[in-house]
């Protein structure tokens, strides 16, 4: 309550001295709590539009997934990625990473990132030339595996490979898209898949 | 309604602002241009001089720090809506994007030096963003389809092939165009509740008396006036 419209009322006998001002008190806190609650209703929002804009989901499916991964519960389909293996193990690379991109819609799984980046490199490997495109991808989902491994280092035991850390899979792939003298060597030919 | 209700519609204006859907119907998540932030501040800066937003109840000493801040990032969250609802209006990219931009430019250049009021104001806004969206959402899109008869594909490949390529124009999904339409309403409907309710009548509300209090006082005025009237009457 202002002093003015205290000593208003007070003047005109509607208060007596040291009665408190109940109504008023009331409405200035309700007002405080619609104020702090809206802000803090409408703070939330805005961190979600900018959470939005940020991850660019392209459907609500992978926002739900998104959510999920920032949350942290975040799992990855296990009969997808099982049936992206076998299609991995059979040399169709296209499939298998269908497979285990409908597995991990988020990429939030750093397994699942390394294996589709160990298929990316074995589809663009030749005995001649590398695929450079493929490479590149395999390049880009190595990476984001890095970074979702990024506090522990990750170890993929899978007798099927011959790179077992995402390290190795990177420089693998680094390599395969620098162009230098030695490509021209003809002996490369004789150089093996890991 | 200035604490909740206002800022969730200016926040959903901006969310809803770049988004496109694309004709995969894939979310597509446009952020604002940089000329988008100089509009808005144009517009708010005419917001201003049209008394749609009155700073100086907004934003003043003798209210609570709590309220200012509310009306703060009421404000914030006007000017992010106003940048989104250009950057819903305007071409992605090309030298349409270029016109448009040029086109809202020039017009909040003029009208600052215009005379304004709060419902002209409003018109005038009603005009400008209806017309980019007609243009954009109805015009171009139609032109530059993937949908529509041959007459629309001849005209759209003869426009693209006579500007050199420079009018292009990214298509997207009719749902973007009702999205657009959905965000310039929403947005339009906010800046009226702001005109007709501005900030501040509350905080005023709050402080004159309310009608019990008004009984009160009259009460003892009437007391007041009848103890003095005992008070001659006795010796």
């Amino acid at each position: 309550m202002s002093a003015q419209r205290e000593l208003r009322l007070r003047t005109c006998g509607a208060l007596r001295a040291g009665a408190p001002a109940l109504p008023d008190q009331q409405r200035t806190m309700k007002t405080k709590v619609i104020q702090v609650s809206g802000l803090l209703l409408t703070l939330v929002y805005a961190a979600l539009i900018l959470w939005l804009y940020a991850t660019e989901p392209r459907s609500f499916k992978e926002a739900a997934s998104g959510a999920e991964l920032a949350a942290g519960t975040y799992q990855i389909n296990q009969e997808k990625f099982a049936a992206g293996q076998r299609l991995f193990l059979a040399e169709q690379f296209r499939a298998a990473r269908a497979e285990w991109q409908q597995a991990d819609p988020a990429q939030g799984d750093a397994r699942t990132q390394f294996y589709i980046a160990y298929s990316f490199y074995r589809e663009g490997w030749g005995r001649v030339y590398y695929d450079q495109d493929l490479f590149k991808q395999g390049l880009e989902a190595a990476k984001r595996a890095a970074n979702l491994s990024a506090t522990s280092q990750l170890t993929v035991a899978d007798p099927n490979l011959q790179m077992h850390t995402v390290a190795e899979l990177q420089a693998e792939l680094e390599q395969g898209l620098e162009r230098t003298l030695s490509d021209a060597n003809p002996l490369k030919v004789f150089r093996t898949r890991k | 309604m200035h604490f909740i209700l206002l800022p969730m519609i200016f926040l959903t204006v901006a969310l809803l602002g770049g988004v496109r859907i694309g004709l995969d119907h894939a979310l597509i998540f446009v952020a604002p241009p940089l000329i988008t932030l100089v509009l808005a501040i144009l517009l708010l800066s005419l917001l201003v001089r049209g008394r749609l937003v009155e700073l100086h109840r907004w934003l003043a000493t003798d209210q609570a720090p709590l309220t200012n801040v509310s009306h703060g990032w009421l404000l914030l969250t006007l000017f992010f809506a106003s940048a989104q609802a250009f950057n819903s209006a305007l071409p992605e990219r090309g030298l349409l994007h270029w016109l448009f931009s040029f086109f809202f430019l020039w017009t909040l250049w003029n009208n600052q030096f215009s005379v304004f009021d709060a419902r002209r104001l409003l018109r005038s806004l009603i005009v400008l963003f209806g017309t980019a969206f007609v243009v954009k959402h109805i015009l171009l899109a139609n032109l530059y389809g993937p949908e529509g008869g041959w007459l629309t594909k001849v005209a759209g490949t003869l426009l693209r092939g006579a500007s050199l390529g420079t009018l292009d124009a990214t298509p997207f999904a009719p749902a973007s165009g009702y999205l657009a339409f959905f965000t310039l309403a929403l947005y339009l409907a906010g800046l009226f509740l702001l005109a007709f309710h501005p900030p501040g009548e509350a905080e005023a509300r709050l402080a004159a008396p309310t009608d019990r209090e008004f009984l009160i006082d009259v009460d003892a005025i009437r007391q007041d006036k009848a103890e003095s009237r005992v008070e001659r009457l006795l010796p």
